[in-house]
């Protein structure tokens, strides 16, 4: 609480001369309007005065004659600057010199706003297709779909930008979009030197569907149900988030007991998604029957979830204003006995991650991603509390229940691969603590309270602990039934930035235990671009072409 | 000219499925995944997951086809020997769902190519994948 308002104060006393309007609407969330172009000002003062201050995201907002650029400074609560741009000749600083985990922000800002960063090392597209129509900008509020789809055929380059300068034994290895086990189709192309990675590039977007702008077509009581479906995998953090924006705007006093049970659901998904993960974990290290172990004691979480809610993954279950079922007596009886036997599996597999010596060898000293590091990169969650660092929302910034439930917050100094996955394997036991005790302690009253369709004009931010670490959702309200601005921040999209660095120096053989660390997984190559810098040629292998080469050993 | 029985016999005794996320959630993925672990295990049907399309007889697609998909969809699609079938799992390959109409996306998978079975829920339970699964066999021993 202390650093939230020593931000807040820092910031009226050393640039009263820069800022414009100043709301404190609620506790932990500061709106703060500057003049023009003094945002950097306002973020190098609150990097200098704050410890452990993160960038959470920028969003940018179309308000007709002007771009409004929100940075939402994370700590301990939420500081949101807001600097304006004309729409006319949207140009701005970049901050990415002073806060390099700003990059991917600004980048996903330009792409579908164009708003230009000046002096940023990299802007390039982030989430639209490369033959997306320049100056075409979705999420601008006259944008409309052009009756005449353009022609998408070809995904454009498949090397990296960074590939043309690959000189001697480097070779550029592109991976994905597809990969055979799960997750996102995402697309990296590798710079090798024979066993090791010199360096790497993310290609995003390909499942971009433009939820923030169907968002806006859609009523506030139907986004529920479309940001529950942003991920099927912490689709109870997305509907929280959600709903807290709209509750913080309109003011709505959600019953206690549907705090309860919202932070029930939220838990069981942190369990069944951390145990997910280490499962996928040890499929990635060639662990097979951890794989199968681990899927298989997930599945009476999934049990019990479905009990609750009605379904596996997407339920429905939150709503605006509360929650839509309740939980009967023997519901209650049965889950406490599962998390029972699910405690005994957890620590068991907690045990397997710190006692089995291979699994170490393989992760230990892996990925190393140093404190500092993780703080510049405005990394989040489980990766950040690997790099030691004990933040985590439910206790800096406790929302639903957390307040009043007593857990502890993990964290591993050792910085690596291993401690990544010993943060997760530890926060399935805390998870399960917190169920327990909300079962027990579950207040009386009513589920949910009658809300209006219509929201009161105003803004809100609004963040979750999700299990892949801080989901934030920024919501602005016309006053209208339909939400004039919605902006997501899911937790992977920041971690990701912290990959090209960790992997750097690298083996080829731990790009996937690294990266599966992250959360974000993949595990074959798909296809390769090669490039023969001397003669300037460019040529693409196929898998087979792979497999016939003599030279095939080294690669696959 | 090989006999087509025994071709007929081994792929319904084994089929190879190949899975690809071309704009899902993550849900439908994560069910299928769920398929091939201890309490559904879709290996008694002789199924396996396989990396290339080159080697996979069925290729499961999840999700709606995002623009930037579309064309690596349809390379992945191609590349696969004939016979092939296709199975949309999850109500956005069946139909779009609910991003129907987005800016970025193509549209529902028969759209793009042609699909054999559709499983439809949000996402579907992995007994109704099996049991679409169980269908694709059906059809393919004919």
């Amino acid at each position: 609480m202390k650093m939230f308002e020593t931000a807040v104060e820092s910031l009226k006393n050393n640039l009263a001369d820069a800022i414009v309007e100043f709301r404190v609407p609620r506790p932990r969330k500061a709106y703060i309007l500057l003049k023009s172009e003094r945002h950097r000002d306002a973020i190098s003062l609150l990097l200098k005065e704050i410890k452990d201050i993160e960038l959470s995201t920028i969003t940018g907002v179309d308000l007709g004659n002007e771009i409004e650029l929100n940075y939402h400074m994370a700590c301990e609560g939420v500081v949101t600057l807001k600097n304006r741009v004309s729409r006319e000749k949207p140009v701005t600083q970049t901050i990415t010199d002073i806060l390099p985990g700003a990059n991917l922000y600004e980048r996903e800002v330009f792409d579908l706003l164009g708003v230009v960063f000046e002096g940023h090392p990299n802007l390039e597209r982030l989430m639209l297709p490369e033959r997306w129509p320049k100056g075409d900008y979705p999420l601008r509020k006259d944008w409309k779909l052009p009756a005449d789809q353009p022609d998408f055929g070809s995904e454009g380059p498949v090397q990296a930008k960074s590939a043309e300068d690959t000189t001697g034994s480097i070779v550029n290895v592109v991976v994905g979009p597809q990969h055979p086990v799960l997750h996102e189709p995402e697309r990296f192309s590798f710079k090798v030197d024979g066993e090791t990675v010199v360096d790497v590039e993310p290609r995003l977007g390909y499942v971009h569907r433009g939820i923030e702008k169907a968002a806006e077509r859609m009523m506030y009581f139907q986004d529920v149900f479309l940001v529950e479906r942003i991920c099927g995998i912490c689709n109870a953090a997305h509907t929280t988030v959600f709903c807290q924006a709209v509750e913080d705007i309109g003011n709505i006093e959600t019953p206690s007991r549907a705090l309860y049970l919202r932070t029930i659901i939220h838990e069981l998904n942190r369990v069944h998604s951390h145990l997910l993960l280490l499962g996928v974990g040890g499929h990635l290290l060639g662990f097979e029957a951890l794989f199968q172990h681990v899927w298989r004691d997930r599945e009476p979480v999934m049990d019990i979830v479905e009990r609750i809610t009605g379904n596996r993954l997407m339920s429905g279950f939150n709503t605006i204003g509360g929650v839509r079922r309740d939980i009967d007596p023997n519901t209650v009886e049965k889950t406490l006995k599962t998390v029972k036997a699910v405690r005994k599996r957890a620590v068991f597999y907690k045990n397997v991650f710190e006692e089995d010596a291979t699994l170490r060898l393989r992760t230990e000293g892996v990925g190393v991603l140093s404190r500092e590091d993780a703080l510049k990169l405005c990394v989040v969650g489980p990766v950040l509390r690997g790099s030691g660092v004990a933040s985590d929302v439910r206790k800096d910034d406790p929302y639903a229940a957390y307040e009043e439930i007593p857990f502890n917050v993990i964290s591993y100094d050792d910085c690596d691969t291993w401690a990544r996955l010993m943060v997760r394997a530890e926060e399935v036991l805390e998870s399960l603590d917190i169920i327990e005790y909300a079962l027990n302690h579950l207040p009386d009253g009513r589920l949910r309270v009658r809300v209006q369709r219509k929201i009161p004009e105003g803004e809100a931010v609004s963040r979750v602990e999700a299990p892949r670490g801080e989901l934030i959702h920024y919501v602005k309200s016309d006053g209208t039934a339909y939400p004039y601005r919605v902006k997501v921040r899911a937790p992977t999209l920041a971690n990701l930035l912290a990959f090209p660095g960790i992997i750097r120096g690298g083996y080829i053989a731990d790009i996937p235990s690294v990266m599966g660390s992250l959360d974000p997984c993949f595990s074959c190559t798909d296809r390769m671009a090669f490039i023969d810098n001397g003669k300037g040629k460019k040529w693409h292998w196929s898998l087979d072409d792979v497999n016939n080469s003599k030279n095939s050993k080294v690669l696959i | 000219m090989v006999d087509l029985g025994l071709l007929k016999w081994a792929r319904t005794k084994s089929p190879w499925l190949l899975h690809f996320n071309s704009g899902a959630c993550n849900g439908c993925d994560i069910e299928v995944v769920a398929l091939l672990t201890p309490r559904y295990d879709v290996e008694r049907f002789g199924v396996k997951l396989e990396p290339s399309p080159r080697h996979a007889d069925v290729l499961v697609v999840t999700g709606v086809v995002t623009k930037q998909c579309e064309a690596r969809l349809k390379m992945i699609y191609e590349q696969m020997p004939s016979p092939k079938f296709v199975v949309a799992v999850g109500a956005c390959a069946c139909s779009g769902g609910i991003f129907q109409g987005c800016y970025n996306v193509s549209g529902r998978l028969d759209k793009i190519i042609p699909v054999d079975v559709y499983i439809p829920g949000c996402p579907p339970k992995p007994e109704a994948i099996v049991q679409g699964v169980a269908k694709l066999l059906a059809k393919l021993k004919g």
